[in-house]
């Protein structure tokens, strides 16, 4: 098979995965190539997201028959298969013309998991050792493989990732029959309690397919929350489902939704710097985020009693409470009003939007509009109608940068 | 007269705000040799002095941070940007740090947000420069930058791959920097005439492949124009290969 068909159809296999980042890994340069410290996206795709990897499987032939999968075994499609040899080939000379960061390789199973580790190792080892490539490499560890397989493949690789897919052990029973979540944590472990600084130093991160399942967003979030707590992930990526296999047990859904993707990054935002928990933002009677309104403006909206915040002399944490207050926006107030006497003018002046916050918030006492206004049930109309507008432009945004 | 004092390089800038502000002179302007005379202009062409030294000094009193807004600056497009620079630099003099939340000072709130500008150019650049190989085997990547952004990247290259012989050329501006894995040098475009070398045999057959991987990753189902086109300005496609089919 020629070496753009092999392309096209490993390529192509490995697009559904949504991470793509290359940022927060430091590697000394002994040949060609370093992992800068703030991601380079290099090109973007069609569908807005950012390129910054090559992004490709070792190979698409697989034993295992998840029905969400494009490569299941029961699918007939092409399988194809690199060398070790093609893969470096294309990451150096990709990499040298600049049109990458870095190589994020994951796999089917082909034979056992065993013997698909021992291949990316092979890969990865050749590209480190002969190609002398010093930048950025992701690689896939494959669930069930031997843990000495996986302490191997960390020290080569500056992130190694394991999808859990499924937030739930019976959706997994389901529709991955051949996996379980045990073999997947059995890998996270592995890789939070490794000592070395060499081992994955850009961290671990895992992913979660959003809607081919029945979850709500209170069981997936809980499971993040989860795995944050457990195995210090640097992210949790989440996909939305798309379609590609018909099965009695998936859905058919003629667009991702990603509208509920978009609200499961927020949310996780909010868990992972704003001191927010699971519990805080939904629970058993309210288990799915508003699709209209962001995780926080909506448990604003709940919480309307912890408001006004006053913007002069409320605490780091209150401010990142207030709707349209990112961490930028907050750490800017805490620094300026230490130096000087702050009012609304300045706020402006210092590039804060009050779009959503004014709502919120007083500065030296004082509303920034009318009070009389304040009824949730305007402030509510007016927040959803904001982030209608926003969220076109944002939807992929937020889940792809901001590492 | 507008008094309008001359400048040639960067440092020479530096040397040339220091002296005026030692010495309490408000300047007209400040430009460069180019600077096309206007009938009220008073030109003025102090004795030049490039010492170097310079930079530490302006670093000891302002900071790193502070200098590398300044030099920001000087990239920039900006028609006044050595006033900004002056001004900038006068009223950190005056309110040191906390003249970084007086936006409200105009050429503060000038000063920060050029700097951000070039800066976010420099960041994306760094991503959408292009190599081609020549058959020589250097790397040769063309850009039009909207500032002159050509000295940040080039010194991201340099730490990136070390041991390639690459160069970049402004088109724009008509400078190109070389490196021969040991140090850039900067020269302009037209001392330079290797660019007349053909492509290396390989080359299309890789442009190839990225571009078919290219056009393989994006979902169909989730196309984003707006998105894409947000991220990545058609004013750079000329350049980004995998592009070059849709503009
Ligand atoms: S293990 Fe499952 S998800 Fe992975 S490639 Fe095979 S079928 Fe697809």
């Amino acid at each position: 098979m020629e070496l753009k068909e092999k392309l096209k159809i490993l390529s192509d296999s490995a697009k559904y995965d949504a991470s793509c980042s290359s940022s927060g890994s430091y590697r000394k340069n002994n040949g060609i190539g370093n992992a800068a410290p703030a991601g380079i996206c290099h090109s973007f795709s069609s569908d807005g997201r950012c390129i910054s990897l090559l992004k490709i499987l070792l190979t698409n032939c697989c034993i295992f028959d998840c029905k969400y999968c494009i490569n299941r075994k029961t699918n007939n499609i092409k399988r194809a298969i690199f060398t070790s040899e093609e893969i470096c080939n294309l990451t150096i000379n990709f990499y040298k013309r600049n049109y990458i960061e870095g190589l994020f390789l994951s796999s089917g199973i082909i034979k056992n998991p065993d013997y698909t580790m021992e291949l990316l190792i092979e890969t990865i080892t050749l590209l480190r050792n002969k190609y002398h490539f010093s930048g950025y490499i992701h690689a896939k560890a494959i669930p069930g493989a031997n843990n000495n397989l996986v302490k191997k493949l960390g020290l080569l690789v500056d992130r190694l990732s394991a999808n859990i897919e499924l937030p739930t052990e019976e959706s997994i029973k389901l529709l991955a029959p051949n996996k379980n979540s045990n073999k997947v944590e059995n890998i996270m472990n592995l890789i939070k309690n490794s000592k070395s600084r060499k081992f994955v130093p850009a961290g671990q991160s895992t992913q979660m397919i959003i809607g081919a399942s029945k979850e709500s967003d209170y069981e997936i979030i809980s499971k993040s929350e989860y795995m944050y707590n457990k195995y210090n992930l640097k992210r949790v990526f989440y996909s939305a489902y798309i379609s590609v296999n018909k099965d009695k047990y998936l859905p058919t859904l003629e667009l991702p939704p990603l509208k509920r993707e978009n609200r499961l990054y927020q949310a996780d935002w909010l868990l992972r710097f704003y001191g927010f928990k699971t519990n805080d933002l939904l629970d058993q009677n309210n288990p799915n985020f508003n699709i209209l309104l962001d995780p926080k403006a909506n448990w604003a909206l709940k919480h309307m009693e912890e408001f006004p915040k006053e913007i002069t002399t409320c605490t780091y944490n209150d401010l990142l409470k207030i709707p349209g207050i990112g961490l930028k926006s907050a750490k800017r107030i805490i620094t300026s009003r230490n130096k000087f006497k702050i009012n609304f003018n300045d706020l402006k002046n210092m590039g804060i939007v009050l779009k959503r916050a004014k709502y919120f918030i007083t500065c030296n006492g004082k509303y920034f509009i009318d009070s009389s206004l304040l009824k949730k049930q305007f402030i509510e109309t007016n927040l959803i109608l904001e982030d209608k507008e926003k969220i076109n432009k944002s939807i992929t945004q937020l889940s792809l940068f901001n590492e | 007269m507008n008094n309008i004092y001359i400048y040639n390089t960067f440092i020479n800038l530096l040397n040339l705000i220091e002296l005026l502000i030692n010495n309490k002179i408000k300047p007209y302007n400040i430009k460069d040799e180019s600077y096309y005379r206007n009938l009220f202009d008073n030109i003025i062409n102090l004795e030049q002095n490039n010492n170097i030294d310079i930079i530490p000094i302006i670093i000891k009193k302002i900071g790193i941070k502070n200098f590398n807004i300044i030099y920001k600056v000087f990239l920039s497009n900006e028609n006044n940007k050595e006033l900004i620079i002056y001004y900038f630099y006068l009223n950190y003099l005056k309110y040191k740090e906390k003249v970084l939340y007086m936006k409200n000072l105009k050429c503060v709130n000038k000063a920060l947000k050029i700097s951000k500008h070039v800066g976010n150019e420099a960041h994306k650049l760094k991503g959408f420069v292009r190599f081609k190989e020549l058959k020589n085997n250097v790397l040769y990547a063309e850009i039009e930058p909207t500032n002159n952004i050509l000295e940040i990247i080039s010194l991201h290259f340099k730490k990136r791959m070390p041991n390639e012989y690459w160069c970049i050329c402004d088109n724009k501006r008509n400078i190109i920097s070389i490196y021969n894995k040991e140090k850039i040098i900067f020269i302009p475009k037209d001392k330079f005439n290797f660019l007349t070398n053909e492509l290396s045999n390989n080359e299309n057959n890789i442009e190839n492949l990225w571009t078919t991987f290219y056009k393989t990753i994006g979902i169909e189902t989730r196309k984003n124009d707006r998105c894409r086109m947000n991220f990545m300005p058609k004013k750079y496609w000329k350049y980004i290969i995998e592009m070059k089919e849709e503009l």
